[in-house]
């Protein structure tokens, strides 16, 4: 009786897993290194180019109906102190639109056009919350607000726990 | 013994359709109802007055790059925008095209214009074509028209955005009409309303995650703008790009957002499309029309 019972359920887990690829509708060059492509217009053309984009976004979830990949679900951080951050690293994470870009939506110190979308992290320091919670924050804040417009850094190794522990130690210096 | 197998896996079969065959995805809630009418903006940025007319925008607000995002950027659009850009040589580039194609009024029919006019035929797409089986918007029928006389015209490139071009032109001033009150077309809005709170990609954003939970803020130097009667000027002339039609433009926004793009004329990007003409509704096209 369990065999059976337990074998219906790993079935009933493992159908969308098998079927866990590309969709077809991705715009894609499959043999290319970085597969990611983004159109180019050709002037007197009937026919759309593709060239490879900066980054390879294909290990994420599209927004294609045939996409039969789930998202990484909301993950609690494995903290541990020391922080051993460090926060003019961090700094440069928060201000470089490839890393953290933090500043696209925060609000920080010493930068022209911050973003006011998000927190406004001016004086953060004297908020005084623990290393633990704001390390949690970045790297999923779904944890702490299921409904955050914030991206899961860590969970979706968008950031290294080494980045994080330096963001960390950066906002954590705000006063 | 078995029938608890069965049980379970029925069971099992319940719980995937519940979570759409269980493929996990984060929503951006709630999900908002949206009014299929552009009117609809007074619930959410509330700017639609200060746009409504493009023959009366206030040019005072158009001159200041903190208020500007107020006018939803149609001081880009004719005729507050008088100035000749490449969107005039690619309607230029779209009537030859499609004068080559219409030849023996094969491909007005095609399009679905009556009589062979183009009047107001822009304002009434997407829509759902009876021969193609589903709902699609104009550059797949462009694409599709054109490929039924052996000429390429991929959705996307830059001659059958001039081709749609044209089309709208015949449209210029009309407010857009598409019905999303039944059958496919309704399914599609439906499907484009839950896209737009989906959640994907490397940052897990939705296209609501910033327009329509955060119109008004700034994203490093942008505004965010609202959803609502932004169609009508599509394919745009940008000028740090070129010609664009709407799927293309829902390719940048993917990409700049960290979501792995689409093809044009996909499913998603379609029932996008339906999605936000229908907030586009009572909306005049103007065409041809600018952005950065």
């Amino acid at each position: 009786m369990r065999p059976i019972a337990l074998g219906a359920w790993a079935l009933c887990l493992a159908l969308p897993a098998l079927a866990a690829g590309l969709p077809e509708d991705a715009a894609v060059d499959p043999a290319a290194a970085i597969k990611t492509l983004s159109p180019k217009v050709v002037v007197n053309s009937g026919r759309l180019e593709w060239e490879p984009y900066r980054r390879d976004l294909t290990a994420w979830p599209t927004l294609s109906h045939l996409d039969r990949r789930s998202t990484i679900r909301p993950q609690q951080a494995a903290y541990s102190e020391p922080l051993n951050g460090d926060a003019a690293r961090g700094r440069a994470i928060a201000m470089d639109p490839a890393r953290g870009n933090c500043i696209a939506c925060h609000t920080l110190p010493g930068e022209d056009w911050p973003g006011s979308v998000g927190l406004l992290l001016l004086g953060y320091k004297r908020q005084g919350h623990t290393n633990a919670y704001v390390y949690q924050q970045i790297y999923d804040r779904r944890v702490l607000n299921p409904n955050t417009v914030m991206p899961p850094f860590g969970a979706f190794g968008v950031l290294s726990d080494q980045d994080i522990r330096d963001l960390v130690a950066y906002v954590q210096s705000l006063d | 013994m078995q029938r608890r197998a069965l049980l379970l896996s029925t069971l099992c079969a319940g719980l995937a359709l519940a979570q759409d065959s269980g493929v996990y995805r984060d929503m951006d809630l709630p999900v908002e109802k949206y009014e299929p009418h552009v009117k609809g903006d007074m619930t959410l940025s509330a700017t639609y007055p200060l746009w409504k007319d493009r023959n009366r925008l206030d040019w005072r607000l158009a001159g200041n790059p903190e208020e500007n995002w107020k006018l939803n950027w149609k001081f880009m659009d004719p005729p507050f925008n008088n100035t000749i850009h490449g969107g005039h040589f690619a309607l230029d580039r779209g009537e030859r095209l499609y004068k080559s194609l219409n030849r023996d009024g094969r491909f007005a029919a095609c399009l679905g214009a009556t009589k062979g006019r183009l009047k107001g035929l822009r304002t009434r797409y997407p829509m759902y074509r009876q021969d193609l089986g589903q709902v699609a918007g104009l550059e797949a029928v462009i694409e599709h028209c054109a490929s039924a006389q052996g000429v390429v015209l991929q959705h996307g490139s830059y001659d059958n955005s001039a081709v749609s071009l044209y089309v709208a032109r015949f449209s210029q001033g009309m407010p857009m009409r598409i019905d999303v009150s039944k059958g496919p077309m309704r399914e599609a809005f439906e499907r484009g309303r839950q896209l737009f709170h989906t959640k994907a990609g490397r940052l897990n954003f939705a296209c609501s995650s910033c327009h329509t939970r955060n119109v008004g803020q700034q994203v490093r130097g942008s505004a965010i703008t609202t959803p609502y009667g932004d169609v009508v000027h599509y394919p745009v002339y940008r000028t740090q790009y070129q010609l664009q039609s709407l799927h293309l433009r829902m390719i940048e926004c993917n990409l700049d957002a960290g979501v792995q793009p689409l093809l044009p004329g996909s499913q998603a990007y379609t029932d996008l499309e339906v999605f936000l003409s229908a907030l586009s509704n009572g909306y005049p096209v103007s065409v041809p029309a600018e952005r950065n």
